[in-house]
């Protein structure tokens, strides 16, 4: 069973009436057990997307092979999408472009990452607040390196 | 000397490059793709940075990706490897721009001899035999035409910006001509970007052997005698082996001495291979290559010296560490080519690994990347490993092939081994009966087994 198989597993237990659903194959055991309380989804988090909100209902998937990254609590990640140094502020002596807890709108500038002198402007995607800042100013940073997370507005 | 290294490539030859790092005290800087992250050149590199997701062109070939992780990381100097970045003039003078040393020659003579026509005309004024051709590049079906008239038929339309055998169309009479033309020019314009063609006498089964070169920037050039590379599918190189049972000593020097005109016409330096082809006792230069070789371990086993860590002295500006008196091929080296592939179609089988044993023993040595449970991608090329067994002669050679392929184990993917295995028990091959037209022979095997032991 690959990875997409998988999701779409998942997504079709979570869509039902099932409280439980148990999968077994040769190498492969899969339980999913669908969690009333839960706040958030846990599930395998891909390195290089943005972690999905969470619907209320979302189980909780034990998969047999691999661990998974908590994306947790509806937050969405922000991956750099080159390799460069991280800064914070448009210049050594400006204000940092977000601080957490600021509100951003879709196309905000959040960061630079630097890359071969050449300044590039990471913007969000979404509109959202401010969670966490990952990367310090100045810090090297690697494509796929998460750099925000925020939680959508 | 330098303290830190990048690698600019991948599997195998990025772990070759990081020993030579190891051996000579330099850190080293694995680049990588996200569908690399859990490989063996990440592992063992000192620092590792992700540039990129799975594709070529966003990561192994994305210039400024590669030279921002040199930037990040403060690496000293960059090592190409082979394929990818390595023969790209534009690479190596970025490289050099951003203040970083480039682990190979000038990018002008990448540039030079990068374009292939250009290439031969260098080599024709330098002296250098080349075959019967065009005189640069020919724009249509009437230049071509003209030149086939003159030098005959059959001819070899070959991509001036080209390689690995894209861009080649062989055309044996002249009504084939202009359909030949229009296809070479799509396949290179489609595979470098330019449609460029040149014309080249077409030999029927010559044997493929090429010369290694050192040069370095004090005026020191070497040669490192030859490898015989004409078993191939397709322009691929499957087997190498060193010597070539086609030259005497008399050929030999003939030969190397005409791949050190051909290395000191462009003032080589670093690690080169001068590739002939050989017909009877007539040789032709063909390319050459800038770079380091996929099969440079049949050198080093039978000369006994590193190639990679002479490269990487070169680039810091020492001289070679040894002269061309030092030079001495002992015994005998043949390299065997595994593919992750089908061995009978040749479809690439990418995948997960499952159990995986190496070879060895006295006089085996095997370059790979792969390990229990690793993936072989399905973004790059299909080469997993190279095995090479080195004997007093060539017949110990081969049985020490033999017995390498035969304990060679790979579960879960196809791989080619037991095509290797066919072509080391060939008994023309043990003859030394091989040209470029060995392969051709070689069909998909009936249903009765052919009597091997494992695998």
């Amino acid at each position: 069973m690959d990875h997409k198989d998988l999701r779409e597993l998942i997504d079709l237990i979570s869509k039902s009436n099932f409280a439980t659903f148990e999968l077994e194959r040769e190498g492969f055991r899969l339980k999913l057990v669908k969690n009333e309380a839960a706040s958030g989804s846990q599930g395998v988090a891909p390195r290089l997307e943005p972690a999905a909100p969470a619907a209320p209902k979302a189980p909780d998937a034990a998969a047999g092979a691999g661990d998974a990254a908590p994306a947790g609590n509806g937050l969405v990640d922000v991956a750099s999408p080159i390799v460069g140094t991280f800064y914070e502020a448009p210049s050594p002596d400006a204000a940092p472009f977000v601080t957490v807890g600021a509100a951003v709108r879709k196309g905000q500038v959040l960061c630079i990452v630097e890359a071969m002198k050449l300044m590039n402007e990471i913007e969000s995607e979404i509109d959202a607040e401010v969670v966490e800042i990952l990367a310090s100013n100045g810090q090297p940073v690697e494509f796929g390196e998460i750099l925000f997370k925020l939680r959508p507005a | 000397m330098f303290r830190k290294i990048l690698i600019a490539n991948r599997g195998e030859i990025a772990l070759r490059i990081i020993w030579a790092c190891r051996e000579l005290g330099i850190r080293t800087v694995a680049v990588h793709s996200t569908a690399d992250s859990d490989s063996l050149h990440v592992k063992f590199a000192d620092e590792e940075v992700c540039i990129g997701p799975p594709h070529n062109k966003d990561s192994y070939l994305n210039v400024s990706a590669v030279i921002s992780a040199a930037e990040i990381t403060g690496a000293e100097a960059i090592h190409p490897g082979y394929g990818f970045l390595a023969e790209s003039a534009h690479f190596a003078e970025v490289t050099r721009e951003c203040g970083l040393t480039f682990i190979g020659p000038d990018p002008d003579v990448i540039r030079k001899m990068g374009e292939k026509a250009q290439a031969r005309r260098t080599m024709q004024v330098a002296g250098v035999p080349i075959l019967p051709g065009s005189d640069g590049l020919v724009a249509d079906t009437d230049a071509a035409r003209a030149v086939a008239d003159e030098i005959g038929y059959p001819v070899l339309i070959k991509a001036a910006a080209g390689g690995g055998g894209r861009g080649m169309r062989v055309v044996e009479r002249e009504a084939d001509l202009e359909s030949a033309m229009g296809s070479a020019r799509a396949e290179a314009g489609s595979s470098f970007g330019v449609a460029d063609v040149y014309l080249e006498k077409f030999l029927a089964n010559p044997r493929h052997v090429e010369f290694q070169v050192l040069g370095d920037t004090h005026g020191n050039l070497v040669h490192l005698f030859e490898r015989e590379c004409s078993i191939q599918r397709r322009h691929q190189k499957l087997v190498e082996e060193s010597p070539s049972t086609a030259l005497d000593d008399a050929l030999r020097g003939r030969m190397a001495d005409a791949a050190l005109v051909a290395a000191k016409a462009v003032n080589y330096v670093n690690a080169g291979t001068i590739e002939f082809l050989l017909s009877g006792d007539e040789f032709f230069f063909i390319e050459m290559n800038t770079r380091i070789q996929v099969e440079h371990p049949v050198t080093e086993m039978v000369t006994g010296l590193d190639l990679i860590k002479e490269q990487i002295r070169i680039a810091a500006g020492e001289p070679i560490s040894f002269t061309q008196q030092d030079i001495v091929s002992r015994g005998h080296a043949i390299e065997c080519r595994i593919n992750a592939e089908d061995p009978d179609t040749h479809v690439p089988c990418p995948g997960r690994i499952h159990a995986f044993h190496l070879p060895g023993g006295p006089g085996v040595r095997v370059d790979t990347a792969c390990y229990a449970e690793a993936v072989v991608p399905p973004y790059y090329d299909s080469m997993i490993a190279k095995v090479i067994a080195h004997g007093n002669t060539r017949g110990e050679a081969i049985l020490r092939m033999r017995r390498a392929l035969e304990s060679f184990v790979v579960e879960g993917i196809k791989t080619n081994v037991p095509l290797q295995q066919r072509i080391v028990a060939d008994e023309d091959f043990v003859r030394g009966r091989i040209s470029t037209g060995f392969l051709d022979r070689f069909r998909p095997p009936a249903k009765k087994a052919i009597a091997t032991t494992g695998s």
